[in-house]
């Protein structure tokens, strides 16, 4: 009953089935009560995503002790594939063409037509699935809990359920095909939910336009994408994840068994580092990595909620996964890795940079996202087991503590009537206890202090930077260091504007601020506790580098499992060190915040002096730039095409229509009725005639 | 149900328009009733014989009546005959006519109130003419369909249309004849070609493509002749399409057009292009083919990157869906000149998702107009409040047709990139080589502008702050606006069944009180004309095997000359009567090596083990 694949199954429909019903019967016979479907399919995702975790671990470790047992390990290494995975194909999306044109066809000369576009849905379930199943499901579950409470009264309320379990269903598949096209249909399908729920609130241009700029900087990313699927397939002939046996053949899977038992064969040079730039371009557009972040920001816009489960937790980590996935592929050209880190890094710090003098709470929160998702891409960009692992366990601790944070931030825009800039609230610690509380507990984790889980995970990070040989690495490591103490900085900074200082509220808080109701407070006490004790718990077990190892695509043959220099940085260095950091950023933001006014006028009118003030409040001023060098040169083309299009081409029609008109009337002048010069035109006609008989 | 009764049923589904068009009532409501029960009763015949269509199959139903080939036995004697018949190609734009035939008549039902009876007439008459283009089996008839759409739709853009109709009508006219009639030189060539080789003088159309594709020996067309019939084929058929530079009758006509008139037009008659290309010149004409087809990919793409920019520039919504049609048609024509198996599954995919989504983006435009009299993007804002119903649709189908993932669009653009990909990385011919890299990036970048102009758009009409124009009933109505009658009629008139969905809004809060009429939210007719487009769209992007299975084989046979020419970079013969110089290809071989690209170790897997 309990098979791999009907869990996995059970997962993924389950959301898809909440989405249905609540569109079908919300608006009339729901209404207020329209979170029951979504909550309950979540519950049942969550329990069936949770037990898949357990059962695929001990698959896994069958399998693993299965090839470890095997004598000799070269000749029947087919025998025992690498890592774990199971396939369930449901059904052929495409697959037109006559059966004798079809993919096992044995006739030898080459077809004229081309081979004919096979794509199967199917679904994967191995260790790096289940990790991020279990992670979207937990999340979503608290998220859609939290939503009872948050989004009460709304006039959408049945329309923001339908949304939330249309998002959840596609980040399940997202997570769990095993194909590139797939990928990229539910790629975009998360894309369109975050449309959705970026423009809830529709009447607000704001809200709209927010939507609309997430959608189009995504389809830049996703133009990438979509080239490197495209170069994929034509590199590789097929676009599966995994092996297909085909009567008795094997045809190889971009991420199967064959080619990673023999990565020698992945294609390198300019096109393969094509391909793994094009994936990272799509993995920038929707992790909102450097150059296409700026729609993160926007996209706070959205209710709450939706900030922090889809921009924050979720929907955002694709891209990592994207290149955690594809590690091999990136492995394959030789500077893709390095182009990742950078990538990651470079907009860790940046991020980080514009965090800092933010004045809206949950912008502050936006940028700290992109930073710690630069993060992630910099563990990831290391190339290492170690690294993919490392940033895969902060994708996890992060999901918790963003989740937290975001959720908390809500509580505390309940309470001040919609208001969320920090200059109009302060002191808010005594009307709101459990908040800040639990927010405490979230700034704690992100600044990564011990034990709480960013800790755990960031660390992680750092080493396996650290123990990556080359100069750039170790630049790297240093930014991400001091991208560390920023972010301690910039997050204890938003958490005493808000909840020390003097007690100030707005006016459209009302008389009574006051919590928000129970159905607020348990998930952030669930998120609190989370991001308390699940990165220690990982760690101190080692359970989540050793599980998420068993991914078929980290067990590629010849990858380094650690770095090379493993033995001269030792964690207990880093820890130290990375814990030296964050508490002196919470110490430097006390100090500041809490401390003597003219300490912060004197910072800021230094940092104002050198230009960095301004440079950060104005966000490195990448929309701008953006405007000036993409939009408006992109919105003159158009006019002129239009212009053209009305003038040139349409104004050449009609000139050729009035060419027999203009005819007409050239020979219409002759026609002019008066006799003698008829009789002139005919003999002259003769004349001619004659004297070319003539000369004839 | 067997192939003789489908034969029965294709040829009554025919033929019942054109009936229906003779006995229509004369007032507007007796005429609008029998319009929708003729269109309904075509469009239950048409899903009876789609859903007998085998799948796998080349060809099915065929009906062929004796015409105009006399009593003479002969050999000599011309092959002219009535004869029908459905196959991979038609299939999909057999039942998308019939579909649009009954959407327009309910997209009419109040807008059209001055001469209804004639609007419905020409509409029954239009949709004979179009189902039988694309069923016709022989030139003659094709002919004569083809011709035979374009009164009706004159009349109708000419008559029910907007301020400039009649500018707009006669620009139609010209424009598309200028070219129909060198496309019939180009077909009467192709048949005087076959009648001095064979002595057979006959007008059939598979005959024909048997004969020049050189099926049972002979000689085989000059390539100068097939360049120079391949063109004047092109001439008409790339008006049709439209394709880029030769598109600037279409915004204005459909601009012009009463919403219904748009809807086919957009929805079926700029199908008759695609579908000309991939009947008459690809398999007809496989040398031709061959050397014409990056020109034809460049204009495609051109299409694709210039129709997407200027609906950027526009300012009117139904200018604005226009030239999103000219960028759509191109992604067709793009993927039927990959002369691939993907392209052409998708290209022809793509004229149907067209047809779907873009039917259904004009007749929503249609609504707005019946509501606020205005087109204008900048008089309207934040209408999704207002009507969310119009808004689900209109949000659904803008989706659809910027080719979100799930939904139609999707699959048909994918699958023609995905053609042109192959084309350009893996077979390209080598002198085209970069050029159709190059292509193959910017018709991918189509999709970017796509979403923008689509987006904005909904963006500006249907969200932010509620925006209506002052909208007074005595203004300035058009000629075909009604004055004072409600615009959802109390579920009484035809089979329309409005009752069960009337009011059935998802409107969030107590919506405000509107007292125009301009305020209303979709009816049932209206949401029942829509809810089909947008079934399909739903269908086709989740399991769309069903189509492509029915659309493959047809397609690859069409097309499977033209490419294996490409593949074997075969010397295209040389003029043997009609001019000795060889046009275009280079007196090396033309055609090269396949696979310049090559793609390292890995393409040895492919297969392999």
């Amino acid at each position: 009953m309990f098979t791999v694949e009907s869990l996995l199954v059970v997962t993924v429909v389950m959301p898809l089935a909440a989405a249905v019903l609540t569109a079908l019967v919300g608006p009339r016979l729901l209404r207020s009560q329209s979170h029951w479907p979504t909550i309950l399919a979540l519950a049942i995702s969550l329990t069936a995503s949770l037990l898949l975790v357990w059962q695929v671990t001990q698959e896994a470790a069958a399998t693993l002790s299965a090839r470890e047992n095997q004598p000799v390990p070269s000749a029947e290494r087919r025998e025992h594939p690498l890592g774990y995975e199971r396939i369930v194909t449901l059904w052929t999306w495409s697959g037109g063409g006559l059966p004798e044109h079809g993919a096992g066809s044995a006739q030898q000369e080459e077809d004229p037509l081309g081979p004919p576009p096979i794509i199967e849905v199917s679904l994967r379930a191995d260790p790096l699935t289940a990790i991020m199943l279990a992670t979207v499901t937990v999340i979503s579950l608290l998220v859609a809990i939290y939503s009872v409470g948050y989004m009460h009264g709304d006039p959408g309320y049945w329309r923001f359920y339908s949304y939330i379990a249309l998002f959840v269903f596609s980040m399940c598949m997202l997570v769990s095909v095993s194909n590139f096209l797939l990928l990229y249909v539910f790629w975009e399908a998360v894309g369109l939910c975050s449309y959705l729920l970026i423009g809830f609130w529709y009447q607000r241009p704001a809200a709209a336009a927010a939507g609309k700029k997430a959608f189009l900087v995504n389809r830049v990313g996703d133009f990438g994408f979509a080239l490197g699927v495209f170069l994929l397939w034509m590199s590789y002939g097929t676009l599966n994840f995994h092996d297909v046996q085909t009567a008795g053949q094997t045809q190889p899977g971009i991420l199967g068994q064959t080619f990673l038992q023999q990565p020698e064969h992945y294609v390198g040079g300019a096109v393969g580092t094509a391909i793994a730039l094009l994936l990272m371009a799509g993995a920038c557009g929707k992790s909102a990595q450097w150059p296409l972040h700026v729609w993160l920001p926007d996209a706070m816009e959205g209710p709450t909620p939706v900030s922090a489960l889809i921009h924050a937790a979720t929907m955002v980590t694709a891209g990592v996964y994207l290149t955690a996935r594809c590690l091999p592929l990136f492995l394959a050209a030789p500077v893709a890795p390095l182009v990742v880190a950078c990538i990651g890094g470079g907009t860790a710090l940046l991020a980080a940079l514009i965090a800092l003098t933010q004045t809206d709470l949950k912008r502050i929160l936006a940028y700290s996202t992109i930073s710690q998702l630069g993060y992630m891409f910099l563990a990831v960009g290391t190339g290492t087991v170690l690294g993919v692992t490392a940033g895969m366990f902060h994708l996890f601790t992060h999901a918790f503590f963003k989740a937290l944070l975001f959720l908390a931030a809500g509580s505390v825009m309940h309470a001040m009537g919609g208001v969320i800039d920090l200059r109009q609230f302060g002191g808010l610690r005594r009307h709101l206890p459990w908040t800040h509380t639990t927010m405490l507990f979230g700034c704690l984790a992100l600044a990564g202090v011990v034990p709480f889980a960013g800790f755990w995970s960031k660390d992680a990070i750092l080493l396996a930077v650290g123990q990556q040989e080359g100069m750039v690495y170790q630049v790297l490591g240093w930014t991400a260091t001091a991208t560390a103490f920023l972010t301690a900085f910039y997050t204890f900074r938003a958490f005493f504007l808000c909840f020390y200082g003097p007690e100030r509220i707005p006016e459209e808080a009302g008389d009574h601020v006051h919590e928000g109701p129970a159905w607020m407070i348990g998930p952030l006490v669930v998120l609190a506790a989370g991001s308390l004790v699940v990165g220690a718990y990982f760690e101190w077990t080692h359970g989540f580098a050793h599980f998420l190892g068993q991914t078929p695509s980290l067990c590629l043959t010849g990858l380094a499992q650690e770095g090379p220099r493993a033995e001269m940085i030792s964690h207990s260095t880093v820890a130290v060190g990375s814990s030296l950091v964050a508490l002196a950023g919470i110490g430097l933001a006390g100090l500041v915040y809490l401390g003597p006014r003219s300490l912060l006028e004197g910072l800021t009118r230094t940092s104002s002096a050198v230009g960095l003030y301004g440079l950060s409040y104005g966000k490195f001023f990448f929309d701008e730039i953006y405007q000036a060098v993409v939009v408006q040169p992109f919105w003159a083309l158009a006019r002129l095409c239009g212009w053209l299009d009305d003038r040139a081409i349409d104004g050449a029609v009609d000139g050729i229509g009035t060419l027999p008109r203009g005819l007409g009337a050239l020979f219409r002048s002759l026609q002019m009725g008066f006799t003698p010069f008829y009789a002139l035109a005919m003999i002259l006609g003769v004349l001619v005639l004659l004297g070319a008989l003539m000369t004839g | 149900m067997t192939e003789a009764g489908a034969r029965v049923l294709l040829l009554v589904s025919v033929v019942s328009p054109l009936a229906g068009a003779l006995v229509l009532g004369r007032d507007r409501v007796r005429a609008r009733q029998s319009a929708l029960a003729t269109s309904l009763f075509t469009l239950v015949l048409c899903v009876l014989v789609i859903a007998a269509y085998p799948p796998g199959a080349k060809e099915f139903a065929r009906v062929s009546l004796p015409w105009a080939s006399g009593a003479s036995s002969a050999p000599t004697a011309p092959v002219v005959s009535f004869s029908l018949a459905l196959d991979g190609l038609s299939l999909w734009l057999y039942g998308l006519t019939a579909l649009l035939g009954v959407v327009g008549v309910l997209i009419s039902w109040e807008a059209i109130q001055e001469e209804a009876a004639r609007f419905y007439r020409c509409w029954l008459l239009l949709e004979t003419g179009m189902l039988g283009v694309f069923l016709a089996q022989d030139i003659l008839l094709f002919y004569v369909f083809f011709e035979f759409t374009l009164v009706p739709l004159f009349v109708l853009i000419g008559v029910w249309g907007s301020e400039q109709r009649q500018y707009a009508a006669v620009k139609f006219f010209l424009f598309t004849l200028a070219g129909s009639v060198l496309t019939f030189l180009g077909l009467l060539a192709m048949v005087l070609w076959v009648y001095v080789q064979t002595n057979r003088l006959t007008f059939s159309i598979p005959d024909l493509t048997e004969y020049l594709q050189n099926l049972h020996g002979g000689d085989r067309m000059p390539l100068s002749l097939q360049l120079v019939i391949f063109w004047a084929l092109f001439a008409g058929f790339a008006i049709k399409v439209p394709l880029f530079p030769l598109h600037t009758w279409l915004p204005l006509a459909h601009v012009e057009a009463p919403a219904a008139g748009s809807v086919v037009l957009a929805g079926v008659l700029l199908k008759v292009g695609g579908y000309g290309f991939l009947r008459f010149n690809i398999p007809m004409l496989p040398e031709a083919t061959a050397v014409s087809a990056p020109y034809l990919l460049i204009l495609s793409v051109a299409g694709i990157v210039y129709g997407a920019l200027v609906a950027l520039a526009q300012k009117d919504i139904k200018r604005l869906i226009a030239y999103s049609s000219i960028s759509h048609l191109g992604f067709c024509l793009m993927g039927i000149f990959a002369l691939n198996r993907s392209g052409g599954q998708g290209g022809v995919l793509q004229m149907l998702n067209h047809g779907l989504s873009t039917g259904a983006l004009f007749a929503l435009v249609g609504m707005i107009y019946e509501r606020y009299h205005t087109r204008q993007i900048a008089d309207l804002g934040g209408l999704a409040r207002k009507l969310p119903w119009l808004a689900f649709f209109m949000v659904l189908a803008s989706l659809a047709s910027i080719g979100l993932p799930g939904l139609n669009g999707f699959v048909g653009e994918f699958l023609a990139l995905w053609g042109m990909f192959h084309r350009a990385w893996s077979d390209a011919p080598v002198e085209w080589v970069l050029l159709y890299r190059i292509l193959s990036v910017l018709a991918l970048s189509g999709v970017i502008l796509g979403a923008w102009y689509m987006l904005w758009m909904v963006e500006r009409v249907f969200f932010g702050p509620l925006r209506e124009p002052l909208h007074e009933v005595t203004g300035q109505p058009p000629a075909s606006a009604g004055e004072g009658e409600p615009y959802c009629s109390p579920g009484g008139h035809g089979a329309s069944g409005a009752d069960g969905l009337e009011g059935a809004g998802w409107r969030d809060s107590a919506s405000s009180p509107s007292s125009a009429v301009s305020g209303e939210d979709l009816c049932g007719r209206e949401i029942l004309a829509l809810a089909p487009l947008g079934l399909l769209m739903l269908w086709i992007g989740v399991y769309p095997k069903f189509f492509l299975d029915r659309i493959g084989p047809t397609v690859e046979e069409l097309s499977a000359p033209a490419a294996r020419l490409l593949l074997e970079g075969r010397e295209v013969p040389t003029g043997l009567c009609c001019g000795e110089t060889n046009l275009s290809s280079p007196p090396s071989n033309p055609f090269g090596s396949n696979h310049v690209f090559k793609a390292g170790p890995g393409l040895v897997y492919r297969g392999a083990n």
